[in-house]
């Protein structure tokens, strides 16, 4: 099975980060995709772009944001949504993406992805707004699954349904990032199985993998050090349920030189088989 | 001319990750006393309940006591390994820690000259003053050096003018990282000007570029950090400095006061006669047959840096 967008399966990329941009740049590194952070590269006309536009005329690249904020009650901020649609079209990446979440209110932003309250009227809220943002984009949104500390105590369902029943009636496209769905299985206590069985993985257009730092009382997605083994059998159960799809690292802190952030993204392989390999991805 | 380059600037991401400052260990929660208070069906609500969570993960973290666990305990699940409060601790400390990463990206010199614990101090009274109103991060710390010459509460630990001289030059370099940059100006491009037109040309200064004069010498002191030593925090000297950026490259380059008084005026767009005879009067001691040598020196060396872009006659 492959996703009913169309949206090719690029292989298995790391996420873009400044400190390896002169290597990349310079060295030319074979990698089969990069992701970018689209804030990096909003509210700027200058060095990140430089680097940027020739990273993106080299590799294929989708976007991912954090700042697009569809949970929140304020209004669509179309400023920031244009600003995305030109990066998008500037880069020509693949898929423009973004979280699951709140990220301020009242005109005040925590810069945090924050948790929604998986509630009917919150559930309406969010459709509304995904077919807003994919109406003006012309082109659908891919939304993540977070990493969530806490749960709204007027909670219906759990993030799972939420998540599925979001992306039916919107029809939106999901990034499922499977260690956000290990971490917050740890500090919810659900089972991590049950999140994926839910999940429509016809419209799961990338996964997501990463370290993250456990603190005992809760795990922190911190996205540093390596995948742990059982992120990783999580990441070859949802490849499996895609039929193949595009795979990326990512590393945010504490980021070792380009080489071994690379190495590590390509453990994937031993987990997804030789489906995940390059000579697989589409064109 | 004595010109430092500043190699990568890696900047913390605009990533998804939560900050490890939020990691030290949670505080132990007391669970409030008797039931947690019953909320009507509108407090419950998607716009009421992020209009709490906002406030709650805002108030800092000093302050968080008084600002009510049994709320916490109305609105927000908790388990045998970690309560409401706890959790909602979590996301506080997540916020003021992306934001103090946030202003020591923009402000590691200054960070360095406070120290840590003076420079924390510093942006969570900044982070209180001025709440993100963006979705972009890259202008948050703009306000910095105005708020530690007036406003930032008892002051940093070194000289409060000194702290804002390093906060403006540091400042200068985040907005020239920013700023648009174009192909700089050749020597051969300005050759093209008639010798009847240049006393009345005007050069266009490379927008990727900041021109500033401080209280203290603070590109030195950077420059010192730069390289690794740990400098004493100067007195008070006047200094000027330009930052400017080529490709991908950061540049900053410490002028004289003569220097910096033509270079102003080249950059505001006087015309070529008027800013380059501004040298006489900052070169009093000069011997009056040579500044005209010294000024075509340093003329030079500005186009030949890339300070300016263009050159418009008539």
């Amino acid at each position: 099975m492959s996703n009913r967008f169309g949206l090719p399966n690029l292989g298995v990329g790391i996420g873009l980060r400044t400190v390896h941009y002169p290597h990349i740049v310079e060295a030319q590194p074979q990698v089969d995709w990069f992701e970018i952070l689209s804030d990096n590269y909003l509210h700027t006309a200058g060095r990140p772009l430089h680097f940027l536009d020739a990273i993106a005329a080299r590799y294929p690249v989708a976007m991912h944001g954090v700042a697009l904020s569809i949970g929140s009650v304020d209004p669509l901020d179309r400023a920031y949504l244009a600003e995305l649609r030109a990066l998008r079209d500037r880069t020509g990446a693949r898929w423009v993406s973004d979280h699951l979440c709140w990220t301020g209110v009242a005109g005040r932003n925590s810069h945090d992805l924050l948790p929604m309250p998986y509630t009917e009227e919150a559930l309406a809220h969010v459709v509304g707004r995904v077919r807003a943002v994919q109406d003006f984009l012309g082109a659908p949104l891919a939304l993540e699954n977070p990493s969530t500390y806490a749960e709204h105590a007027g909670a219906v369902m759990p993030e799972w349904e939420f998540l599925a029943r979001l992306a039916e009636q919107a029809d939106c496209a999901l990034l499922l990032d499977v260690n956000n769905v290990y971490v917050s299985a740890y500090n919810h206590g659900f089972d991590p199985d049950a999140y994926l069985a839910a999940i429509p993985f016809d419209r799961v257009v990338q996964l997501h993998v990463a370290g993250h730092t456990h603190h005992g009382t809760h795990i922190l997605d911190s996205h540093i050090g390596p995948v742990i083994g059982e992120v990783w059998q999580l990441l070859g159960s949802a490849f499996e349920r895609a039929g193949g799809v595009s795979v990326l690292l990512e590393w945010d802190a504490e980021i070792p030189d380009f080489e071994a952030t690379h190495a590590e993204a390509l453990r994937a392989l031993e987990f997804i088989g030789q489906r995940g390999a390059r000579l697989q991805a589409a064109p | 001319m004595n010109r430092h380059v500043i190699d990568v600037v890696a900047l913390h991401e605009r990533a998804s990750a939560t900050p490890e400052g939020a990691a030290r260990a949670v505080r132990a929660h007391r669970a409030p006393e008797g039931p947690a208070p019953a909320l009507s069906l509108q407090e419950r609500g998607l716009a009421a309940t992020q209009r709490w969570f906002a406030r709650a993960i805002m108030t800092p973290e000093g302050q968080a006591e008084a600002q009510g666990e049994a709320e916490a305990a109305a609105r927000l699940q908790g388990s045998a390994r970690l309560g409401p409060e706890g959790r909602l601790e979590i996301y506080r400390r997540a916020y003021h820690g992306r934001l103090v990463e946030c202003l020591a990206d923009d402000y590691p010199v200054l960070q360095g000259a406070l120290g840590e614990a003076g420079f924390e101090a510093l942006c969570r009274a900044y982070i209180e003053r001025y709440p993100s109103q963006s979705p972009s991060l890259n202008y948050y710390g703009r306000l910095m050096p105005s708020f530690l010459r007036g406003e930032a509460p008892a002051g940093p630990s070194v000289a409060p003018g000194f702290a804002a001289d390093l906060a403006a030059l540091e400042w200068s370099i985040v907005e020239v990282i920013h700023e648009r940059s174009l192909d700089p100006l050749s020597l051969q491009g300005l050759a093209q000007v008639p010798a009847e037109a240049w006393a009345t040309a005007h050069l266009v200064p490379n927008p990727a570029l900041r021109l500033q004069s401080f209280d203290y010498p603070v590109n030195a002191f950077f420059q010192a950090v730069r390289e690794g030593l740990s400098p004493a925090i100067p007195a008070a000297s006047p200094s000027a400095t330009v930052v400017y950026r080529s490709g991908p490259t950061i540049w900053r380059m410490d002028l004289t006061a003569p220097m910096f008084v033509v270079l102003s005026a080249l950059v505001s767009g006087e015309n070529l006669g008027d800013a380059l005879g501004r040298a006489a009067e900052g070169l009093g001691d000069v011997d009056p047959a040579t500044v005209g040598e010294r000024v075509t020196y340093w003329f030079r060396e500005w186009i030949a840096s890339g300070l300016f872009v263009g050159v418009q006659t008539g």
